[in-house]
């Protein structure tokens, strides 16, 4: 009971860390929300669907939602962001547009009924004495993975280096002559696909419906406030908060569980100051 | 005004009128669409011009429903009982809209937080909903027994609610308080330096405003005779947002139009073809956001006034009689204030004031973790002086004059306006002690015109009316006299975006007098000023030292300009005070040239 509980907790956070992680590269570097978050998650989960309907290895549903993630993206940035950066208020609105026009493009295409996608990994291992699905695991190691590969891309290479300096001072990067252009476009192609990325992760734990990224936009968008521009403290807020809603959906009940998120970030924001 | 309450008069002529022509089914989904526009008509006073980015206002709307909702399914029935429940409603969406201001606006807030809280908002009340079981309906809804009322009475009972809560909101935006609510979309921390209490204005506004959504909630259940918990969810709140930005946010009509404009095609493509629609709506939201940031209303009323324009002669002649009008209107906009709270001449009683000690500073400190930029400032200052504080980039110059102007700046030490500790206090109560700060860059409020930013500087003296407009304002005869000496009296009804660099500068310094102060706190006023406004502005400054006896605290770069005007020197360096002296003594010193020529390295 104690070792499944851990685990939940563990596991838990390291999903949302997943789906969050786009969200804050994107909140970082172009000091933007991006409501549209959802959308590319609900891509990546359909991504899943078709490639395992269509009898492929279910991990190429992971690439095939990067490449179509960061595709629209580019598409998005380059036609309706890019005007926008001036208005942060209104970045928030069409990034919600956006998310409008995906569902309903989705919705379109595959209609309103749920769906499912094979999992690559349908066994259990036995843990400590608990029985445990082995796919959630497998979602720690990469959110652990991902975590350490974007944080050594972001201190290691050119790319990640530019990208904090303009996280840092983008005027002064600017006058540096960075092309801050250059490393939004870039940034928020590597956020969407990273958000496409999770969406297709995600299918074989939750039911496929254009929707579906709704709550999943909100936690994380909650946790990303709270952590601010820190991969560090995303962690922290994905293990705390993620941790939290397990705790009291499992000893209180389902429904304040699934609000947890939401209104501990609600009492933490009240006492932290958020940078936009 | 009365020329709009013939408008008003018009609307609801056509509203009585329109079943004549249209069909019942029309009115059914007019009906709809004008309890929607309702709640969308909050969203734009919160919104549009208060500039309060709201998700939650289908939360009061969805208490609205499921208040009256339950209250009829177990505990009341009847007229009696259903007023009472409609009355319960929007008490409870005031005290939760009054709850939830009170939790997003406090002073340093981020305007994000409000938005964050406002979307949280429709996510519990979807869940408390969800979770209630049999009690609420959960997911399949609460059927309630409704009023036998007819469709067409229904149209008018929704028609009608619309027209007058759309009436009553025209009247509050139009009134000194919507002045001031623009006022703090444009510029919230000049208000709070302006002496406005913007808190509470807005957690008002929010309280207000949560219970008008419940209202529309509330007839909507009755009407639709299902409550449902889609009513209150997060989709529901931003799609009000959506239909305000389509329509045109700050504009009531927009909002109004954009609503019923949605609903009204969904309700007739609805059969055939909804996720088209849904999808040309998200379209259309994302082009008026990138390229009609203020929404089709007001870009189709422009293009509309630009046709007429070109229309010719008739036109021109109507617009010259307007225009003779506005011009008498104009004429006594602005008039010298009767009462001068501590403004009087230099006569007997300003003489025993000359002197008086107003500002003191004791060991005051300022420190960011280990940096300390400001280390044991000692300083006073009397009443006629003119203190100019001067000092190398980076000597806490500004962060002096931020922590003199907001209580809650200073890390230790003591700070005595008018023998009044401030430690603690907020910029709005520190303007009650005297004390104004101007901006170092021009501080106005750009939608407004130059005599509405006058108007809202001087609301902390005058009183706010809730309804009314004053057309003119009283000034404090020194804010006469900035006024006067910058030429901004003949361009009262510029909008202040409109004006030069040094006429902003010229605005923000009489706004800041209008409040009457005894401490007047000065960034750099001249920076970017050519000659004539620097000799101007200079003037403006010397005349309120010597015969209003203010105590001016001035930073400034040029130190010709100081030497002009100030009475004493204060060089500040590496957060301490070097030398405070009279002007002759300091301005001749070794160390204001070592700090100006070269060499200011020393400590």
């Amino acid at each position: 009971m104690f070792t499944t509980q851990l685990l939940d907790v563990v596991t838990t956070a390291g999903v949302l860390y997943i789906v969050a992680l786009g969200l804050l590269i994107v909140y970082g570097v172009l000091k933007i929300i991006n409501l549209a978050h959802g959308a590319f998650l609900a891509v990546g989960a359909y991504a899943g669907v078709v490639t395992t309907g269509l009898g492929w290895n279910p991990w190429t549903a992971l690439l095939v939602a990067f490449v179509i993630g960061v595709a629209g993206a580019a598409l998005v940035e380059w036609r309706v962001l890019r005007g926008l950066y001036a208005r942060p208020m209104d970045t928030i609105l069409a990034t919600w547009g956006l998310n409008i026009i995906v569902v309903q493009l989705i919705t379109l295409y595959f209609g309103r009924e749920i769906r499912f996608a094979e999992s690559a990994i349908g066994r259990a291992v036995n843990i400590g004495g608990a029985t445990y699905s082995e796919y959630r695991l497998v979602l720690l190691l990469l959110a652990v993975v991902l975590g350490v590969g974007v944080w050594l891309v972001m201190q290691r290479t050119q790319i990640g280096i530019v990208a904090r300096a303009v996280i840092m001072n983008e005027e002064l990067a600017q006058a540096l002559g960075i092309n801050t252009r250059l490393v939004r476009f870039v940034t928020f192609g590597l956020g969407a696909g990273l958000a496409a990325l999770a969406g297709a992760l995600l299918t074989p734990l939750v039911s496929v419906h254009p929707n579906l990224g709704v709550p999943w936009l909100i936690n994380a968008f909650m946790l990303v406030l709270v952590a601010g521009v820190s991969l560090l403290n995303l962690a922290l807020a994905a293990l705390v908060l993620g941790g939290a809603q397990v705790l009291v959906s499992s000893y209180g009940n389902p429904v304040l569980g699934s609000l947890t998120i939401v209104i501990l970030a609600v009492i933490i924001l009240r006492f932290r100051t958020i940078t936009i | 005004m009365v020329s709009s309450a013939r408008y008003f008069v018009l609307l609801a002529a056509l509203l009585a009128a329109s079943p004549l022509v249209l069909g019942e089914y029309a009115q059914q989904i007019l009906s709809q669409a004008f309890f929607f526009a309702v709640a969308a008509v909050t969203v734009d006073l919160l919104w549009g011009y208060t500039g309060i980015l709201t998700f939650g206002q289908s939360a009061f709307f969805g208490i609205g429903v499921y208040t009256v909702a339950i209250a009829l399914a177990y505990y009341v029935e009847g007229v009696m009982g259903t007023a009472a429940a409609m009355v319960g409603a929007m008490v409870a969406a005031a005290l939760i809209g009054a709850a939830v201001g009170w939790l997003s606006f406090f002073d340093r807030a981020s305007p994000i937080y409000v938005a964050i809280v406002t979307l949280a908002l429709p996510v519990v009340f979807t869940q408390v909903i969800l979770s209630g079981g049999a009690y609420t309906g959960s997911s399949s809804g609460l059927p309630i027994p409704v009023p036998a009322l007819s469709i067409m009475q229904w149209y008018w009972i929704a028609g009608g609610l619309l027209l007058l809560v759309a009436m009553v909101s025209y009247v509050l935006v139009s009134s000194d308080t919507g002045r001031i609510l623009v006022a703090i979309r444009e510029n919230e921390e000049r208000c709070r330096y302006l002496g406005l209490r913007t808190s509470r204005l807005k957690i008002r506004l929010m309280a207000a405003s949560s219970a008008v959504a419940a209202l529309a909630g509330a007839c909507y259940v009755l009407f639709g005779s299902v409550a449902a918990h889609s009513y209150g969810d997060f989709v529901f709140g931003t799609e009000l947002v959506v239909w305000t930005a389509l329509g045109g946010r700050g504009t009531l009509l927009g909002p109004i139009l954009g609503t019923v404009g949605v609903n009204y095609v969904s309700a007739v493509l609805g059969g055939n073809l909804p996720f088209v629609w849904l999808l040309f709506v998200g379209f259309a939201f994302v082009l008026v956001v990138v390229y009609l940031p203020q929404g089709l209303v007001p870009a189709i009323g422009g293009s509309l006034s630009r046709a007429t324009r070109a229309a010719g002669a008739i036109v021109n002649w109507r617009k010259v009689v307007v225009g003779a009008e506005g011009a008498r209107a104009a004429t006594p906009q602005v008039r010298a204030a009767a009462s001068m709270r501590g403004m009087r001449r230099g006569d007997a009683a300003t003489r025993e004031e000359q002197g008086t000690l107003v500002l003191e500073l004791r060991q005051v400190s300022k420190r960011y973790g280990s940096l300390r930029v400001l280390d044991g400032v000692s300083l006073q200052a009397r009443r006629g002086e003119v203190v100019g504080i001067v000092g190398p980039n980076g000597a806490g110059k500004t962060t002096l004059l931020r922590c003199i102007a907001d209580g809650r700046e200073q890390s230790s030490g003591d700070i005595l306006v008018n023998g009044r500790h401030i430690a603690g206090l907020p910029p709005q109560e520190c303007v009650a002690l005297g004390v104004s700060r101007k901006f170092q860059t021009p501080n106005v409020f750009d939608a407004l015109s130059v005599l509405d930013c006058l108007r809202v500087a001087r609301s902390y003296r005058a009183s706010t009316s809730l309804w009314r407009r004053s057309h003119t304002v009283e000034l404090p005869e020194p804010a006469l006299h900035a006024v006067h000496v910058s030429g901004l009296l003949s361009r009262l009804d510029e909008p202040a975006a409109h004006l030069s660099h040094g006429a902003k500068q010229a605005l923000e310094l009489a706004m800041v007098l209008a409040l009457e102060p005894t401490v007047l706190l000065l960034d750099e006023p001249t920076a970017g000023l050519t000659r004539e406004e620097r000799a101007a502005i200079g003037s403006v400054l010397m005349e309120l030292a010597q015969s209003h006896r203010l105590c001016i605290l001035l930073i400034e770069h040029d130190l010709d300009f100081v030497r002009e005007i100030s009475t004493r020197l204060v060089v500040l360096h590496m957060g301490k005070v070097l030398v405070d002296g009279p002007l002759a003594e300091v301005a001749e010193s070794e160390v204001i040239r070592t700090i100006y020529v070269g060499g200011g390295t020393r400590t």
